[in-house]
């Protein structure tokens, strides 16, 4: 064997690769720009995590907002023509600043759904404010967003915050479930320690004992945690993260003898959490979440069958929330009287008032929602069922 | 409240971690005891072990588990096709990311990157194919209690994986210390140039030494996603744990590589009764500073020539 | 084993040089049809290979595969011939590059192409000049001084980064914990720089007395310890929620006053400043009695010591120095950026680091920065080419290739040129690490 023959064979895939960029170039473009008949035509960006390790959180709410641009057109009820785009910034607050740059930078960009992380939104959202360039987050909870010491001026958000949810989950605990020792457990993200954040202080002002500890996402092997939580003698985990942990961590609680409650949050309110617990660990654990049940309404049944018919997958956790949120941007686009303008749909979202399939969706001054309320979910049979409003349970 | 409190159930799911550190620490260490590398791709093995497992398990099995023989069949079948695959993926590697660069005499930093890419390349690529959310792998046998250790519950799962693991380790050690292709591994490990001119094919032997790695580090990928779930980023960590521990034994010491798994994930475990969870790397690594101070080359030193 | 087998082997058609070779192209036209495949992420999980590999479409990539192989085996010797020619006119051009005139010049045009370009491009692509490549190159830079003139292997680099991002954020008022004083984030410059010097010099003095991979490992744990640290000390960094607000550059001097704002481009000049003086001051630091100390080391540390260099001094010297040029970029990052997380500290950034000097041509400074600046572009350029979700695939593939065909790096130092020609003749080893790995083994 002599070095020509390696090297030889290794030229295939330096040929593979040149012909690949080729290909790639080809077959994939952006969304958006195409003029047709039919009106102008108006882009409505999606920035989120495409790409990466949070890319199927990204992918779910993107494609949420995707099915309402694709319907909306369809309708053919409109007097311009909307086309989609992702946008990517990988969850990545400091890549969050070049995908902001690219929307605001496309003249064709009307609004943006997203951006779908807190941090990443934190990091853009000055960029749209001084494009005067309306972001909607169907899923970015953090509280200090719609802090007045921002200015972000042109950012709404259709869901509830972690403090509305935290707040929720801590009065349940306390007045419905009446447990004494909860393990607050989360998973070291901005959004799990936000959460587990609010939880915590809330619950100490109902005077639960709470015991805090963080598992960093990613770590998948929960046996010693687990171990730890079985003999402290807690009466309830509440699990602030995601369900690619949720459910291992449920499924480790339950082999090392836990018995007592399960609970978590909005991130692990998807199918995937009972897969990955096993339907017995799943069994009956609490899940919060500010986002209200698709099956609810008739239009909210209708978006399920039909996420399910244009992306083959059920919809995820804030799939629903992110239709809202580009159906408000839709019919804001559709109360500007006179040329749609990028400022024109701030204002008109101002002082929007659209029936969405998760709520009424009507702004406060700075950005939030109206009316928050946090839902309860409960894994019943190995599917995650509805149980009603927090306040309504705790009330009545 | 330290250490005293769920001591042994702490102590039992350390040394459950702890031998599928082992499992993956041999090889990083046998890589690097023939070729003074580190194969910063294991991980990527490790994955492809376990999706291979997947696959098999997932191919094969129709319902839940009839009865306890056929668990134990699934089982084992899912471990010999995640170390098939695990082998595969490596030998693999060793061909389009190594071989090529040794041919040319490449610098170590060379082979280090080309690792990474590797790394990079197939991290991703599974990314694509199985996307990213985790999967479980079909239940093949029913997760229950044991028996009771001091009133720690010792779950059937980990008593499959640290036998199954000890069953490997033991063949390893036997194939190292007794086989004539051991003898060629430790002798290439000792030195490459003088065993090349006794007439030793230094290529099957780095291939081999891929190849033995791969199959450990594949079965241990099967058994952890066995017991958790499978997904294209499940490598990482225990790749890196693993390293540690192998860099912690004595990287290059096959036995060395196993007493630092079982080490680091007793420490490990034992630590979070200390401190949080969240602490877990600075924990590993401060113990690792510390052996270091002291065993500058790990604790049982560095050649895998001496492990016999 | 025996020459006997050896020789009963390669008679066997299947042993063919040229037969064994058709497998490599097949499986080169089988990983084609992956990437370019559709992915697995709807549905069953295995969707992908099953509309990827075991399908109809598989089977154009298998014959690509046989067409380039019977090419290259039949028609493609003529190739090869080509090969002199390239590496005549390469040494030629290489020869031309050690004139100092031709140098001089070369660097002149390329530092006006630096700075006039990006007066040309869109905003999109000045915020990744300024976020990005700006900030890669000075890492880049920086960890070329540890690795490329020392030959120390630090995998913990991006820590001194978090250092100065978290410094700024410190010495801005942006912590939970407050500094005596609040500063503009110029004026931080020179006390990260500090601060990043002596955490270098701490993490260094007790373990640069380790060889080669163990030097690696343990700082890859410092790494992953600052890592934890500004994740885990909620009350001192914010946790992983992170940091932000974080003041744009300032200067009010006398009656100069200027605010950096959101725009890139005044952000792209201070950092391409910040990257010609680093530069200057490295290429004098290379050819001075610290450069050829670190020269001495790197090539062989038992020999330096025995003739007399202080080792241990001069490789705290370069771990320093490397570090506070990590802690400058990271005041630059978090003035820019605004927000710094600790998920931007992570060990892959670190890992990202090293692939940008290796890539670039380690010990090169002039290489190690058009590497990163050039790995740093590709991804983003990837993503409008590419199906974004794939660009690291392709971004890993060109990382393999690279290392096979030109281990040197696109711009290697003529000094590690040199060393690696030897290396590749069988001479001797090319670098501190140790030997090449299997050295001696090729037949």
């Amino acid at each position: 064997m002599d070095t020509k023959h390696v090297v030889r064979a290794a030229v295939p895939l330096a040929v593979g690769a040149v012909l690949l960029a080729g290909c790639g170039g080809s077959s994939s473009g952006g969304g958006g720009g195409t003029t047709s008949s039919g009106g102008k035509t108006f882009t409505i960006a999606c920035q989120g995590p495409l790409t990466g390790d949070n890319a199927a959180l990204g992918i779910n709410i993107c494609d949420g907002a995707k099915l309402a641009i694709d319907q909306a057109n369809a309708k053919g009820d409109l007097s311009f023509k909307l086309a989609y785009k992702g946008v990517d910034d990988q969850g990545d607050p400091t890549k969050a600043p070049a995908a902001a740059q690219s929307e605001v930078g496309d003249s064709n960009v009307i609004a943006i759904v997203g951006p779908a992380f807190s941090g990443a939104t934190q990091a853009s959202e000055q960029y749209f404010t001084e494009a005067n360039l309306a972001s909607v987050t169907a899923s970015a909870t953090l509280p200090t967003l719609t802090d007045p010491s921002n200015h972000f001026t042109t950012f709404f958000r259709t869901v509830a915050t972690d403090s509305s949810q935290g707040a929720g989950a801590a009065d349940y605990i306390a007045k419905v479930l009446k447990a004494t020792k909860v393990y607050s457990v989360n998973d070291g993200s901005a959004y799990g320690q936000g959460l587990a954040k609010e939880l915590e202080s809330n619950l100490t002002k109902d005077n639960v004992s709470v015991t805090k500890d963080s598992v960093p996402a990613g770590t998948k092997q929960y046996a010693t945690e687990a171990s730890k939580i079985a003999s402290s003698g807690a009466d309830l985990v509440y699990y602030s993260g995601y369900y690619a942990d949720a459910g291992p961590f449920a499924k480790s609680l339950k082999a090392a003898g836990f018995k007592g409650t399960f609970m978590s949050d909005d991130g692990t309110k998807d199918p995937n959490f009972v897969k990955l617990a096993g339907s017995s660990a799943a069994e009956g654990a609490l899940l919060t979440c500010p986002c209200s049940d698709p099956q609810s309404s008739q239009a909210a049944s209708n978006f399920v069958t039909d996420y399910k018919a244009a992306f083959n997958q059920d919809a995820g956790t804030y799939s629903a929330e992110a239709f809202d949120a580009a159906n408000t941007i839709i019919a804001a686009m559709k109360a500007v009287s006179g040329t749609i303008t990028r400022s024109a749909v701030v204002t008109a979202l101002k002082s929007i008032d659209y029936q969405g399939i998760t709520k009424q969706v009507k702004f406060q001054s700075n950005g939030e929602l109206s009316s928050t309320t946090v839902y309860l979910y409960k894994v019943k049979n190995g599917t995650i069922s509805y149980l009603g409003p927090i306040d309504q349970l705790i009330g009545g | 409240m330290c250490f005293t409190q769920s001591f042994w159930a702490l102590l039992v799911s350390g040394i459950e971690n702890g031998s599928i550190y082992a499992l993956v620490a041999l090889g990083y260490t046998l890589v690097y005891g023939v070729l003074h590398l580190i194969n910063f791709a294991h991980s990527e093995v490790f994955m492809s072990g376990a999706f291979g497992g997947l696959f098999v398990v997932d191919a094969v099995v129709g319902g839940p588990p009839s009865s306890g023989l056929s668990s134990a069949g699934l089982i084992a079948l899912g471990t010999i096709a995640g170390a098939f695959f695990g082998a595969v993926a490596a030998f693999v590697l060793e061909r389009v990311a190594y071989r090529p660069l040794r041919r040319r005499n490449a610098p170590p930093l060379a082979f280090l990157i080309s690792a990474i890419g590797a790394s990079f390349f197939l991290y991703n690529l599974a990314g694509k194919e199985f996307g990213t959310n985790p999967i479980s792998v079909p239940q093949i046998y029913d997760e229950h209690p044991w028996f009771h250790l001091f009133g720690a519950p010792v779950l059937n799962t980990y008593v499959i994986i640290v036998v199954v693991a000890l069953t490997m380790l033991v063949a390893l050690d036997r194939v190292i210390t007794r086989t004539r292709l051991g003898r060629g591994i430790r002798a290439v490990a000792q030195d490459a140039e003088t065993a090349s001119l006794l007439g030793v094919d230094i290529d099957r032997v780095i291939v081999t030494t891929f190849v033995l790695g791969g199959l450990l580090g594949g079965a241990g990928g099967f058994l952890y996603g066995m017991a958790i779930n499978v997904s294209f980023n499940m490598g990482f960590i225990p790749g890196l744990k693993a390293f540690t521990a192998a860099v912690l034994g004595g990287i290059g010491n096959v036995r060395g590589a196993v007493v630092g798994g079982f080490l680091l994930g007793i420490v490990e475990s034992l630590g979070v009764s200390c401190v949080s969870s969240s602490w877990q790397n600075t924990i590993a690594f401060s113990v690792l500073v510390v052996v270091l101070m002291f065993r500058p080359t790990g604790i049982l030193g560095e050649r895998l020539g001496r492990a016999a | 084993m025996t020459t006997l087998s050896a020789v009963a082997r390669r008679a066997r058609w299947w042993n063919h040089a040229r037969v064994r070779r058709i497998g490599a192209y097949v499986f080169a036209g089988i990983v084609v049809a992956l990437v370019t495949g559709p992915g697995g992420s709807e549905g069953h999980y295995s969707n992908g290979l099953r509309h990827g590999l075991l399908a109809p479409r598989v089977i154009p990539f298998i014959v690509g595969g046989l067409v380039v192989w019977a090419a290259v085996e039949l028609g493609g010797r003529q190739l090869y011939r080509v090969r002199p020619l390239v590496t005549t006119v390469v040494s030629g051009s290489q020869r031309r590059w050690q004139s100092p005139v031709v140098r001089l010049v070369s660097y002149g045009l390329l530092l006006v192409v630096a700075i006039v370009y990006p007066m040309h491009i869109s905003e999109f692509w000045r915020v990744v000049a300024a976020n990005e490549i700006a900030i890669y190159v000075l890492l880049a830079i920086g960890l070329n001084v540890v690795i490329g003139f020392a030959g120390l292997l630090d995998l913990g680099y991006i820590a001194f980064f978090a250092i100065g991002a978290y410094a700024t954020a410190y010495f801005t008022g942006r912590l939970p914990i407050h500094a005596p004083f609040t500063l503009n984030p110029f004026l931080v410059i020179p006390l990260a720089i500090g601060l990043a010097l002596i955490s270098g010099v701490i993490l260094g003095f007790p373990t640069l007395r380790l060889r080669g991979d163990y030097l690696a490992i343990v700082t890859l744990g410092f790494g992953e310890i600052v890592y934890e640290f500004a994740k885990n000390q909620q009350g001192i960094t914010t946790g992983s929620a992170g940091v932000f607000n974080i003041p744009h550059f300032s200067i009010h001097l006398l009656d100069i006053n200027y605010d950096w704002g959101l725009p890139s481009l005044p952000y792209y000049y201070v950092s391409l400043g910040f990257i010609v003086v680093v530069m200057f001051l490295f290429s004098r630091l290379e050819n001075s009695r610290v450069g050829r100390a670190w020269t001495a080391i790197r090539e062989d540390e038992v020999a330096a010591a025995a003739t007399g260099v202080a080792t241990l001094k001069y490789k705290l010297m370069a771990f320093a120095i490397g570090a506070s040029t990590s802690g400058l970029a990271g005041v630059l990052f978090a003035s820019k950026v605004g927000s710094i997380t600790p998920d931007a500290f992570t060990l892959q950034y670190s890992i990202l680091v090293l692939v940008l000097v290796i890539f670039g041509g380690m010990g090169s400074i002039a290489g190690v920065a058009l590497g990163a600046a050039v790995l740093t572009w590709l991804p983003e350029l990837l993503r409008t080419h590419v199906n974004p979700q794939n660009r690291f695939i392709y971004f890993g593939m060109l990382i393999i290739i690279m290392m096979i065909f030109r281990p040197q790096g696109l711009l290697p130092s003529r000094r590690r040129a040199r060393e690696i020609r030897f290396a590749e003749a069988g001479l001797e080893g090319a670098d501190a690490l140790g030997p090449t790995p299997g050295s001696g083994l090729t037949s």
